[in-house]
């Protein structure tokens, strides 16, 4: 199955039906999606695809194909997008886990809709879960990296 | 599920009789009585034909309308026809966990889109319901704690049914993948009763009996 | 089991803080610096460096540290090179409290670097570094000194060297930014250009500390060293560590503790494509101490041909002795055993006498149900076998222990097992006991390659060391004029105790230290009394232990005893705390030696009401108390004392869209004596908000026929963004006291600060928590 990962083309043999994230992790050496549910519930392994945010857990990898897929890895090209600076700058992570997903979340609501409410903020991160409590300073981040 | 099953029977028997009670029509319009069929079973419809006998026409429409409400009340319809931003989950209806929203277009939000999570069929191990293109039912078409009355009401306005005609309706029913995902709506969920090709039978015979909607019932708990 | 099992058993029987035992033997063996652990630092800095630099690097693929010769080693927690990269040792765990942005600042501000310069290496699991157990919020101020004073050593022989090279009086030289300066001559040495000779020295007996006020960067924030990596992927998490052949496990273990493979057929996960080997697991004994819990392991190439093999095992489980386990009826028979007189351990004048002569008594009921950590990384471990030896990666918050559990399970030394410290995900102290990393041991050994184990998230809710599930019973009485003349309080729950030693049957001293014996209450009749309640289930330690289910007893109920007569809960809280004093053992009733105060000495963290009411004081004032309370905004407060520290909160809630109660916005005011990094302590505090949050919100752990009922977050929900508070303020108090901990004191005074606000908001009292009730779960197809 041919793949466009992080703007490379990735060649890979899998069941078609394995979720993308066991593809980007496993076969593909991508660690930065993260597992933490595997039922789409806690937001961890959220990765692009064609610029839509979406589980990478419960994404069978078939339907990633032909697709561009983009992960925390390919959000920028050196880690400088505008949520990862903001995020090194409020120091939002504490233990870091699940902040790939929520960074992933972030970029596509700010892609959508570049200066969001904060209502938007919560209704887009409302699948990302953060066990170490860090909503504050998420909401904060998003707000800088959107300049609102 | 089963007690609500029963519950919505007597309900929609209840109903039956309550359409063939009506003030209107009076001893000459009612060449012969019209027997209400014996309910179904809680996971089964009645086929149109059982809905044969009863007279006048009209009563027989309202009748086959509540038999195909059975189907439109159940939770796995219901759940996402719902009066407000947020979908339901659960034969108790409640808010959708993570909290998706409807969104513009019915299909959420970036990073909360109904396709973020929802596949196009069922997930063998997450457990996550899918059939192609997950959305919600535009608001004006809502159908959570409304009667079955008031949902006949809605489906038969343009103006609240997106601009369609009863038969594009039908074929909605009968064909959609999204409502067909209700009878085979995966890990334990209760399905509404019959099969998709029923329902469409059912609302076909709706049509062509008039499309009267049932007369006023109570409105769902 | 172990040694160090034994020892955590009584640690958490015998000492005070529910699986921290007292850091203070290990700490004093780092600050003996002598010549012989100045040859074994150097020794020891080989296996450092092979160690995991948490990031970038592949795990033991290359040596982190000193970019140059690594000459100056004075100890095992500093190295200078030649180049003047200066590599400080990180041996406490990761886990989201910010270790690596704060222990390196103390030895870093002694030595005179630049902290931001510095270069952090993740230490291994090892004896040399004396303590690293991360947990009982315990790594800064157990490791406050000991790091100083490995940094002081460090310096001065640095100072000795550049005074021989300049010529000048070694009372007038400065260590600071990573050169010896003369004030006199203005002229410095780089630490580069003094490593060899400093090596030369004598490491010093005594090292001096410098004074307080030349630690440059203790007690300003300072960024999170670690932000690179966790916003571009690039942290190493344990799950993230790949081998050369690797095989992933997923394990069914039996639903119930202590029960057993009845009978297994393995034909069909056998043929899920990738699967590799099945393999089953010893099945644990009594006590279960950290012993994994035994089960059927589906070994493959890749994670989801191991989850799918697992689904595809037809196992049939003989439930063991906790088969009955119903947490519902539990529930009943605590509180028929609190409704009864228990065994004293807290007692001052005749409470029962007291009570019977009130003018008016109070009685209330609370009920903490068992409640999990879910770290947001569910438990993961990498093992390799090599010969005789065992190589680990793994996210531990106790590395040490996890040495000896798996030298124990493979029956090799401990010197042949290394373990290497990933980030953490989250560890709430879950990852303090090392059962999946044991598994991940005997797998590789069973499988001949290098395994990795992967918990789901079903894994993590069902087959945990719950936090305990309690019943308390207070009661108060007061006189006409509404002061408070008797105070009494029962409580029972399952000790953390009986996961080590099986005839622990009730409270323990360390349990009842996290706040009940150790509480300031100016009341002259007190009776604490703890009920028997036998566990069936895996009892642990979760963040802040006992004080969770303590603090919001006391503190919802000093609430209530406001409300009964018609005061302001703040003036209720400061009347039953009592006037500014200290405490000892006889004041508070209890013998000395049941006051454990987190295994600190007394007379340099005392029980300090002062200390009490200057955190009241603070959050009421940042908080508006008088005035929201005047213009009808529901508010509620709660202070607590833990781990040394003092915190409190004011909670403020409202009727959110659904009519549901939702805290809008939160205050918390803490006193932690010295504090390192005002960032991470101030995030801390604000994560510990949105924690207790979601224990008195939605956290349950509920259990029928001895097996947990849920199974992933939809039905073990925790506070999302939309329903975390606007606004979480943080007031931090100057001090330079001695360091309390941070990691956890922020919790136990949430759930009751929420409590009583949610009641000024309804008119409700909750006293089970959770507040929003378990949701049913639908049976698994």
């Amino acid at each position: 199955m041919k793949l466009d990962v992080n703007g490379q083309a990735r060649e890979v043999e899998a069941d078609p039906e394995m979720p993308l994230l066991w593809v980007l992790r496993d076969l593909l050496g991508l660690t930065g999606t993260k597992y933490g549910c595997g039922e789409a519930l806690c937001g961890a392994c959220t990765v692009h695809l064609d610029g839509n945010a979406v589980r990478s857990c419960v994404t069978p990898v078939r339907r990633a194909a032909g697709k561009k897929i983009v992960t925390i890895e390919g959000l920028s090209p050196r880690g400088d997008h505008p949520l990862q600076q903001a995020w090194a700058e409020l120091g939002v992570p504490q233990c870091g886990f699940c902040q790939a997903g929520q960074i992933m979340s972030a970029a596509a609501l700010l892609a959508a809709s570049p200066k969001p409410t904060d209502e938007e903020i919560d209704r887009s991160l409302a699948g990302n879960l953060c066990r170490c409590g860090t909503y504050v300073r998420i909401r904060a981040a998003v707000r800088k990296a959107a300049g609102v | 599920m089963r007690p609500r099953l029963a519950r919505l029977v007597r309900f929609a028997s209840l109903a039956l009789f309550t359409a063939c009670s009506g003030p209107a029509p009076g001893p000459a319009a009612a060449p012969r009585p019209s027997a209400p069929p014996a309910p179904a079973a809680p996971d089964k419809l009645l086929p149109p034909s059982a809905f044969a006998s009863i007279e006048p026409p009209a009563a027989r429409s309202q009748a086959l309308f509540a038999e195909a409400s059975r189907v439109l009340l159940h939770a796995r319809c219901v759940n996402c026809h719902p009066p407000d931003d947020s979908p339901r989950q659960g034969d108790a209806h409640a808010f959708h966990d993570p909290p998706a929203v409807r969104g513009p277009a019915d299909r959420g939000v970036p990073a909360m889109q109904c396709g973020s999570c929802h596949q196009d069929q069922n997930l063998p191990y997450a457990r996550v319901p899918g059939a192609p293109d997950w959305h919600l039912a535009p608001v004006e078409m809502a159908w959570l704690g409304r009667s079955s009355a008031q949902i006949c009401a809605q489906l038969s306005d343009p103006r609240r049914n997106g601009q369609k005609t009863l038969a594009q309706i039908q074929h909605h029913l009968a064909h959609d993948a999204l409502v067909g995902w209700g009878w085979g709506p995966g890990h334990g969920r209760s399905a509404p009763p019959g099969s998709q090709v029923e329902l469409g039978a059912l609302f076909q015979a709706w049509i062509d009996t008039g499309a009267v909607c049932p007369a006023g019932e109570e409105k769902r708990p | 089991m172990s040694e160090r099992g034994d020892r955590r058993g009584r640690g958490a029987s015998e000492e005070t803080t529910g699986g921290a035992p007292p850091s203070e033997d290990r700490a004093r063996f780092t600050i003996t610096v002598s010549r012989r652990s100045f040859l074994a630092g150097l020794a020891g800095l080989g296996a450092a460096a092979a160690g995991l630099a948490l990031g970038v690097r592949v795990p033991g693929a290359e040596a982190a540290g000193a970019t140059g010769a690594a000459v100056f080693a004075p100890n095992p927690f500093i190295q200078i090179g030649t180049d003047g990269v200066v590599t400080i040792v990180c041996h406490r765990s990761e886990m989201g409290q910010g270790i690596r942005s704060s222990l390196h600042v103390l030895i870093a501000d002694e030595l005179g670097a630049d902290p931001a310069k510095v270069q952090l290496v993740q230490g291994d699991g090892d004896p040399k570094y004396g303590d690293q157990n991360t947990d009982g919020s315990s790594s800064i101020r157990g490791q406050y000194e000991a790091m100083r004073t490995v940094g002081a050593a460090a310096r001065m022989m640095l100072v000795t060297a550049a005074a021989k090279r300049l010529g000048a009086p070694e009372a007038r030289l400065l260590a600071q930014g990573n050169a010896v300066h003369d004030p006199v001559t203005k002229r410095s040495v780089p630490f580069g250009e003094l490593a060899v000779a400093a090596a030369k020295l004598k490491v010093p007996a005594k090292p001096v500390l410098r004074p307080r006020a030349e630690l440059v960067h203790v007690g300003t924030p300072m960024p999170l060293v670690d932000a690179p990596g966790y916003v571009t992927g690039a942290a190493k998490f344990a799950a993230d560590v790949q081998l050369p052949g690797m095989l992933t496990a997923v394990i069914a273990r039996p639903p119930v503790v202590l029960g057993k493979v009845a009978r297994l057929d393995e034909a069909k996960a056998k043929a899920v494509p990738g699967v590799v080997q099945v393999v089953q697991l010893p099945a644990p004994t009594a006590p279960v101490k950290f012993q994994p819990l035994g089960g059927v392991a589906v070994i493959a190439r890749h994670t989801w041909a191991a989850i799918r093999g697992r689904a595809a095992l037809e196992v049939a489980w003989d439930g063991g002795p906790n088969a009955a386990y119903d947490s519902a009826e539990f529930t009943r028979s605590l509180l028929a055993t609190v409704r009864a007189p228990g065994e004293p351990v807290r007692r001052l004048g005749d409470a029962a006498a007291a009570l019977a002569r009130a003018a008016k008594v109070v009685e209330a009921e609370y009920v903490v149900p068992h409640l999990v950590h879910a770290p947001m990384e569910p438990p993961a471990a990498v093992a390799r076998m090599d010969g005789g030896r065992c190589e680990i990666w793994a996210c531990t918050q106790d590395p040490q222990t996890a040495q000896e559990s798996v030298a124990e399970a493979l029956g090799i030394d401990k010197s042949a097992v290394t373990v290497h410290v990933t980030f953490l995900g989250g560890g709430f102290g879950r990852k303090s006991k090392p059962d999946f990393i044991v598994e991940a041991a005997l797998l590789a050994r069973a499988a001949g390659a290098p395994v990795r184990v992967q918990w789901t998230r079903e894994d993590d809710l069902r087959h945990s060391y719950y936090h305990t599930h309690s019943a308390q019973a207070l009661a108060a009485g007061l006189d006409a004029g509404g002061n408070v003349i008797a105070w009494r309080h029962r409580l029972a729950y399952p000790s953390i105790s009986s996961t080590f030693a099986p005839n622990a049957n009730r409270p323990s001293r360390g349990e009842v230290n996290q706040g009940v014996v150790d509480v300031p209450l100016d009341v002259p009749n007190l009776s604490v009394e703890t009920g028997e309640a036998k566990a069936h289930a895996r009892v642990g330690w979760l963040r802040s232990v006992c004080n969770i289910q303590q603090a919001f007893a006391v503190q919802s109920f000093i609430d209530e005893l406001a409300a009964a007569t018609k005061r302001d809960p703040r003036d209720m809280l400061l009347q039953v705390l009592g006037k500014p004093r200290t405490l000892g053992p006889a004041e508070l009733g209890v013998e000395a030696k049941m006051l454990g105060n987190y295994g600190a000495p007394l007379d340099k963290h005392p029980i300090d009401v002062a200390r009490f009411h200057r955190v009241i004081e603070k959050v009421t004032a940042a908080a508006g108390w008088d005035a929201a309370r005047k213009a009808g905004r529901a508010v509620g407060l709660a202070v607590h004392r833990s781990f040394l520290s003092y915190i409190g909160v004011v909670a403020q809630v409202s009727r959110g869209p659904r009519g549901e109660v939702r805290v809008d916005e939160a205050w918390i005011a803490a006193d932690c004596g010295t504090i390192i990094n005002a960032d991470r302590v101030r995030s801390q505090l604000e994560g510990a908000f949105v924690f207790g949050q979601s224990l008195f919100t939605h956290g349950a752990i509920t259990m029928k026929a001895g097996a947990v009922e849920q199974r992933n977050f939809r039905d073990y929900p925790l506070v999302r963004m939309p329903a975390a508070p606007r606004r979480i303020h943080v007031e931090l108090i100057p001090s330079e006291g001695p360091p309390g901990g941070v990691g956890e004191p922020g919790v136990p005074p949430v759930a009751p600060a929420i409590a009583n606000a949610a009641f000024a908001l309804t008119g409700t009292r909750v006293r089970t928590l959770p507040l929003v009730p378990v949701r049913p779960v639908r049976p698994v197809s």
